[in-house]
């Protein structure tokens, strides 16, 4: 059976027709990519129609004809047969001395041409043919020994995903920093999954999630680039939630269009945007800025939302009172393409906000992290999202995308940054797998969602039970879903991840500097491979200083990632400086070695115990290799606890899954609670008891249907 | 005598102390080197492209250049660029540039304390129009250079305005320039750390003459 990914192309009808013949003959292997791929050559971009890769016949590429225009069609295949071995031959996988290891043939395949007229132009050695007797010519083709395996790969990576910007100098082969060099250069291709995510293209609406560390802003800045070289009159739009992804994506986008095309992306027509905006220059705009110019509606900033709307809830709230604003303006779409990632933190209003500002065809695509919002699927179904039409149908809807379609919604269950080891335990600490059963609770558990499924989605294998309400069952990822090569940057597993506790603040940070001190000089890291990150927000300017200043003192370089117009801050421009952070800024970042600072912060919190958690888990997944989670006093101790129930499972997760009623509970238990209302709250119901029991008040005083309702909602709490 | 060693160590410990109050976000390492001739010049890693700042350009160009190019001694939690340069000539001081380059695009830490204080993720987007000033501490002893009333040996400069040179008593050290500019522009942090702050007391000798003493001037004790 046959694969087909479908890129975008502008020969759509003959594509499509290729594709039926393909899908309907079922002896045919291997896969056939669709508007894929597009060859950087000195003369600019060249794309190839359609490529048919399989292990017998090697690489037959497919010229479209989509009119009866058949004129120097020899030319055109000399053309493609040369630009794509000339870059199959840039690779030493698919060379022999200097044979290339892989045949390549070429067929020009015009659907829409009387037979009569492909027989007159017909030259000789060169195949021509309609839906008639294409599968004949290519059972024509010689079988031979193909590189089948390796050219798929050249194919597929487009791009080597480098990310080491600064070359490593490597003394001893065994030092960590030797450890992180080979890690870099075994990241080498994108999955089929990703490569399937890069190149499907709908005309619509798609959605691309996955664990942190999936690759998904890869998978983005790839994709925007491919449909920038295959569309350069397109506008397309990229855009984020975190300040740090913007320099990423420019340098991604250029560096994957410079191999695609030869040349530097358009600026002008692929923009990396900001999601809300300011007046300003154009580093400054932003996506809700320009529908706010757009739409004329009024825009706000910063200070004004907040006079409007409560903290953190400041960017949903204008989103939506501009949607509300524009309701029945007219609104000209700006963009062709729209690419978000960490849709998760931006608001569904944001989303609709993308989706008004594009053309007819809709072309929406957004990523985000899933189990990011550990208590419940991360984002909301894009029926929820984008509502409804006017006769009361989903405006947006994915179908099971059969052959003949495609995906509209793709998952990438293949976590590359963080091992197995280092993600369990952060799955496990963030859902609270393994903590100490609460007094008058069922569970320790302090969230879960409610499609158990999604375990599987995101990687994880059921090893014994089930996942079903109120069963037991062990969970565990797999070599498939965390590759085993990210495990092997430590000898012994427990390098991996270690937790420290200390008996103050002053023991805990000295002990940091030493170990940074320690990564710079004898573990052959660089500055730019350490991160720090505090998890809570409001303590992380207090409490860095005095680390930094241990720091400088022993002429070690830090900053701290904080407020700022420059797109690419976190790290130093010249790697020669440790970043430290808090945790909205760590997100979208990651490094070989990672602390955690005062993460007693995370082990409880009254009001917040959900949220805190959830720090501590993207700061987890934001290594590539260690984490080191410090901490200080006795909920240190009882993280350190929790974490060591962790490594007696083997890094796998067993737990019992939490019923409706159960789930329900933890949801209102374990929510983000404003103390403010419940301290509010409690003071009245102490001043009624008081007077009540001082005898200023009796129980027959008050109004019997509020006595009645209020037994009723105390009867229901004891549930 | 207030001689090379004692600015060095004021500059080094002032950029210590600001980093451990987290008022720092970003800083280079200050340098002292000795030269021919008995110079000794204070300053930092990244000297190379600093006359920008002089040039015809406009202010955010000027600001944006020296970032990029890390031309500081320490970058301020709300953007702004703190300079500290000194020349001495047989442990004489002859020259130093003390210079606050405000940064043009987000809101002064003065007005929006809070803002800076949550880290806010958006604290960037701003509409208003931002006013900056960027003011410069200037001491210039050489003969061609120095004249009375007009040109000061040492004198402030607001803005980039040529020829504003506003007589200052004295050159100033470091520890009164970083005191001068958190007290005035930092003030809420100022107070709260000032403990955390080490003092210094050293004083250069005053240069200031007497006609420039009757103008509207800078004095201190």
């Amino acid at each position: 059976m046959i694969t087909i990914i479908r890129g975008t192309t502008r020969k759509p009808t003959a594509s499509q027709s290729l594709a039926n013949i393909f899908s309907s003959t079922p002896e045919l292997t291997g896969t056939l990519y669709l508007g894929y791929p597009v060859i950087g050559t000195p003369d600019g971009a060249f794309p190839i129609d359609a490529i048919w890769i399989n292990d017998e016949k090697g690489i037959v590429i497919f010229n479209l004809i989509e009119g009866r225009d058949a004129s120097e069609y020899d030319v055109q295949q000399d053309d493609s047969a040369n630009k794509l071995e000339a870059k199959l031959r840039n690779h030493r996988s698919l060379m022999k001395g200097r044979t290339l290891l892989v045949s390549v043939n070429v067929i020009t395949f015009a659907p829409f041409i009387p037979i009569s007229a492909i027989e007159t132009s017909h030259i000789d050695g060169y195949t021509l043919c309609d839906e008639s007797n294409l599968i004949h010519q290519v059972n024509l083709i010689t079988k031979n020994d193909q590189a089948y395996i390796e050219a798929l790969a050249v194919i597929q990576s487009i791009s080597t995903i480098r990310k080491g910007v600064k070359k490593r100098v490597i003394l001893n082969q065994d030092s960590r920093g030797a450890k992180l060099k080979s890690l870099e250069e075994s990241i080498a291709n994108l999955d089929n999954l990703q490569g399937r995510a890069v190149i499907e293209t709908v005309d619509g609406v798609q959605r691309i999630r996955g664990l942190a560390g999936s690759g998904k802003t890869i998978v983005l800045a790839l994709k925007a680039a491919y449909l920038h070289a295959q569309h350069p009159e397109w506008k397309i739009a990229v855009t984020f939630h975190t300040r740090a992804l913007k320099g990423q994506f420019k340098r991604l986008i250029n560096a994957f269009h410079l191999e695609q095309t030869n040349e530097e992306p358009d600026w002008n027509q692929i923009q990396v945007i900001n999601s809300w905006g300011a007046p300003g220059t154009s580093e400054r705009t932003g996506i809700y800025y320009q529908f706010c110019e757009q739409a004329g509606v009024e825009y706000l900033d910063l200070g004004g939302a907040k006079q409007i709307y409560s903290r953190g809830n400041e960017f949903e709230g204008i989103c939506e009172k501009a949607l509300v604003d524009s309701n029945n303006k007219k609104i000209t779409s700006i963009f062709d393409a729209i690419l978000v990632d960490e849709a998760q933190d931006l608001s569904p209003a944001f989303l609709r906000i993308c989706y008004q500002l594009l053309t007819e065809n809709k072309r929406l695509v957004y990523a985000y992290d899933e189990l990011q919002n550990l208590g419940s699927s991360s984002l909301s179904s894009p029926e929820e999202i984008f509502g409804k039409d006017t006769n009361g149908n989903p405006l947006v809807s994915f179908t099971d995308s059969s052959d003949g379609t495609p995906q509209q919604d793709i998952i990438l269950e293949k976590c590359y940054r963080n091992s197995r080891p280092v993600l369990a335990t952060a799955h496990a600490l963030g859902f609270g797998i393994y903590r100490n059963v609460p007094k008058g609770e069922t569970t320790g558990l302090i969230q879960m969602f409610d499609q158990s499924k999604l375990w599987q989605d995101v990687g994880y294998k059921i090893k014994s039970g089930s996942l079903s309400d109120g069963c037991d069952v062990r969970l565990n990822r797999t070599d498939l879903s965390s590759p085993k090569f990210l495990e092997n940057v430590s000898e012994n597993i427990n390098d991996l991840i270690q937790f420290h506790s200390f008996q103050n603040t002053e023991e805990q940070n000295t002990w940091l500097a030493k170990s940074i001190e320690n990564n710079l000089s004898n573990d052959e890291l660089q500055p730019s491979d350490i991160i720090v990150i505090n998890p809570d927000p409001i303590t992380t300017r207090g409490n860095v200083g005095p680390i930094r200043k241990l720091l400088f003192s022993k002429k070690i370089g830090s900053h701290l990632a904080g407020v700022d117009t420059s797109p690419d801050v976190f790290f130093d421009a010249n790697g020669e400086s440790v970043a430290f952070t808090g945790i909205f800024r760590a997100k979208g970042n990651e490094a070989g070695m990672v602390y955690i600072i005062n993460a007693q912060d995370c082990y409880s919190s009254f009001g917040n115990l959900a949220r805190v958690r959830n720090q501590l888990f993207t700061a987890i997944t934001r290594s590539k290799a260690w984490v080191r989670v410090l901490g200080v006093g006795e909920n240190m101790k009882k993280l350190n606890e929790e974490f060591d129930k962790v490594k007696q499972e083997n890094f796998e997760l067993s737990f019992k899954y939490p019923t409706i009623e159960e789930r329900t509970k933890l949801t209102i238990v374990n929510r983000d609670k404003d103390i403010q209302l419940i301290k509010t709250g409690s003071q009245n119901l102490n001043q009624l008891i008081d007077d009540i029991t001082e005898g200023r008040l009796f129980v027959e005083d008050l109004p019997q249907e509020q006595i009645e309702l209020f037994k009723s909602l105390l009867a229901k709490g004891d549930d | 005598m207030v001689d090379p060693l004692i600015v060095f160590r004021q500059v080094e410990t002032l950029t210590s102390d600001l980093i451990g109050i987290s008022l720092c976000n970003d800083q280079n390492f200050p340098l002292m080197e000795t030269m021919t001739g008995g110079i000794t010049r204070i300053s930092f890693a990244n000297t190379n492209n600093l006359s920008i700042v002089l040039k015809n350009v406009p202010y955010s160009t000027v600001y944006h250049k020296l970032r990029q190019d890390k031309a500081y001694n320490l970058r301020m939690i709300d953007g702004a660029l703190i300079q500290m340069m000194y020349r001495f000539q047989n442990n004489t001081i002859v020259a130093h540039r003390l210079a606050f380059f405000p940064s043009p695009d987000l809101l002064e830490f003065q007005n929006n304390a809070e803002i800076y204080g949550e880290d806010d993720i958006y604290a960037d987007v701003v509409m208003k129009n931002i006013v900056t000033t960027p003011i410069r501490f200037d001491f210039d002893l050489s003969d061609n250079a120095v004249v009375e009333i007009h040109h000061p040996s040492s004198h402030l400069t607001i803005g980039q305005y040529t020829n504003c040179r506003i007589p200052v008593s004295a050159p100033v050290t470091p520890f009164n320039f970083i005191n001068f500019i958190l007290r005035n522009f930092y003030n809420t942090a100022h107070r709260k750390f000032s403990s955390d702050l080490t003092h210094f007391t050293d004083r250069f000798l005053d240069t200031i003459t007497l006609a420039e003493r009757n103008i509207l001037h800078i004095h201190f004790a």
